[in-house]
């Protein structure tokens, strides 16, 4: 088991989840419903990634040099997934700032959200981790920002809009559920590190308590079809103790060094 | 053609003695728990002998090095004369991610510096035509410095069992693995 990297976990979940808010304001957006409280909505997208950058920089030896990992665009993941971040709470916190994200606003950060989604998913796919370096962190990330997504848009969406975010986030926890199922089973098929990546993994009471919570939001919503105020809550503690997961429990090629791969 | 210096690991002669990592050590004075040079010795699934095989290994001086790949901040570069990658401490802001993205573990952190630091084939030495502290030391001739662009095609591999193997980075590292050892019956 590796460090649980806290920081790292706060900022790729509570960053998820303010990009899952707008691309449902979007939905939302394009399938006519008007936002209840578009202010409110934008200052959560704004405060969620604010919250999430600032968790980040306990990550760092030296949070006070944050500004310089702007500095190898050309090939760092990490550079991008800093420099889309910040265009996405630019953008949020503008449009929180005149009381809404519509037209080239809300596409700006659309398009930011999605970049630092994928840059993120890039950036936790590195060579050392056989079981991650592919397409999978990109995937687990965009379910998560659209579970949460959809659960704390909720909270702002109209009534006419209600009945499509709960649609919306139960289709989302059903795939998610299926894909960190399916995930860990498929990796006892692989090479060593990543069989012993699914061994970890589906002996890591986070990973079951994130399963755990999830079904039991799924329930929930199965049986009142609709999203609950408290639910979102629930899914975001349930992510956060799958992303810990994600972080502590998939083994890196290192500590195999000298047995076979 | 340029140099493209790599460690040659010669696990027929390695003993284990750790004397590499013991040299790095003295050399650097590398903060309590930060190790540049480990030993590895070999599972038995590699080496099924009563016998033992070990790998001294450090940063591989890749040919596509990942943490220069991945670091946000520049703080690595690849000479350009002779395929060092050196890691420019002063420039590290510590955020880990060359010690998560390197296969072979090669970046380590550095809690008092709280900055990343790894192995760097000794340039220093190197430019002033010394050998690497390491291979300086070793009492068998089992870890050798060598050129990649000048060395004669032999029996060394290049990803043996035991060694993630990592096509994309291009690790340097060179390695002659231990023969079988002879059985002697009564």
């Amino acid at each position: 088991m590796q460090s649980m990297e806290l920081p790292l976990v706060l900022f790729t979940v509570l960053s998820q989840a303010a990009v899952g808010m707008v691309l449902m304001s979007a939905v939302r957006g394009f399938a006519g419903h008007e936002s209840g409280s578009a202010r409110n909505e934008w200052t959560l997208v704004a405060g969620l990634m604010g919250l999430g950058i600032a968790a980040s920089l306990f990550h760092l030896g030296h949070p006070l040099e944050a500004y310089r990992a702007l500095a190898h665009l050309e090939k760092a993941w990490l550079s991008r997934e800093v420099l889309a971040a910040g265009a996405f709470l630019a953008l949020a916190a503008g449009a929180a700032a005149v009381g809404g994200g519509r037209g080239a606003l809300l596409w700006g950060a659309m398009l930011a959200g999605l970049a630092t989604v994928v840059a993120s998913g890039m950036t936790y796919a590195p060579p050392a981790f056989p079981a991650l370096n592919n397409a999978l962190p990109t995937v687990f990330f965009l379910i998560s920002a659209v579970v949460l997504g959809a659960g704390f848009a909720n909270w702002f969406a109209g009534p006419g809009s209600q009945a499509l975010l709960a649609r919306i986030c139960a289709t989302a926890l059903v795939t998610g559920l299926v894909v960190r199922l399916a995930v860990p089973c498929v990796w006892l098929s692989g090479g060593e590190v990543m069989r012993l990546s699914g061994l970890a993994w589906l002996g890591s009471p986070l990973y079951w308590a994130s399963i755990a919570v999830l079904a039991a939001c799924l329930g929930v919503l199965w049986k009142n079809r609709t999203i609950p105020v408290w639910l979102p809550i629930l899914a975001l503690l349930g992510e956060l103790a799958g992303r810990a997961a994600f972080f502590a429990e998939t083994v890196h090629t290192a500590v195999n060094i000298g047995n076979l791969y | 053609m340029k140099k493209h210096y790599a460690f040659l690991v010669d696990s027929e002669k390695c003993i284990g003695c750790f004397t590499c990592a013991m040299a790095c050590r003295n050399y650097y004075h590398q903060v309590e728990g930060v190790v540049w040079r480990h030993v590895y010795p070999l599972g038995e699934g590699i080496y099924p002998h009563r016998e033992r095989a070990f790998f001294s290994l450090a940063c591989n001086h890749c040919e596509n090095p990942a943490c220069l790949n991945v670091c946000p901040v520049e703080a690595y570069t690849k000479r350009e004369e002779d395929g060092v990658v050196v890691h420019h401490q002063e420039k590290c802001i510590g955020c880990g991610n060359c010690i998560r993205s390197c296969p072979y573990g090669a970046p380590v952190y550095n809690p008092v510096e709280k900055r990343a630091e790894k192995c760097s084939l000794c340039h220093e030495r190197l430019d002033a035509g010394l050998l690497p502290a390491c291979v300086q030391s070793c009492p068998t001739g089992a870890l050798k410095l060598v050129d990649l662009a000048t060395m004669e095609p032999g029996n060394e591999i290049q990803f043996p069992a035991g060694f993630p193997r990592n096509e994309k980075v291009n690790p340097s590292t060179r390695f002659i693995m231990p023969k079988v050892p002879t059985l002697v019956r009564r």
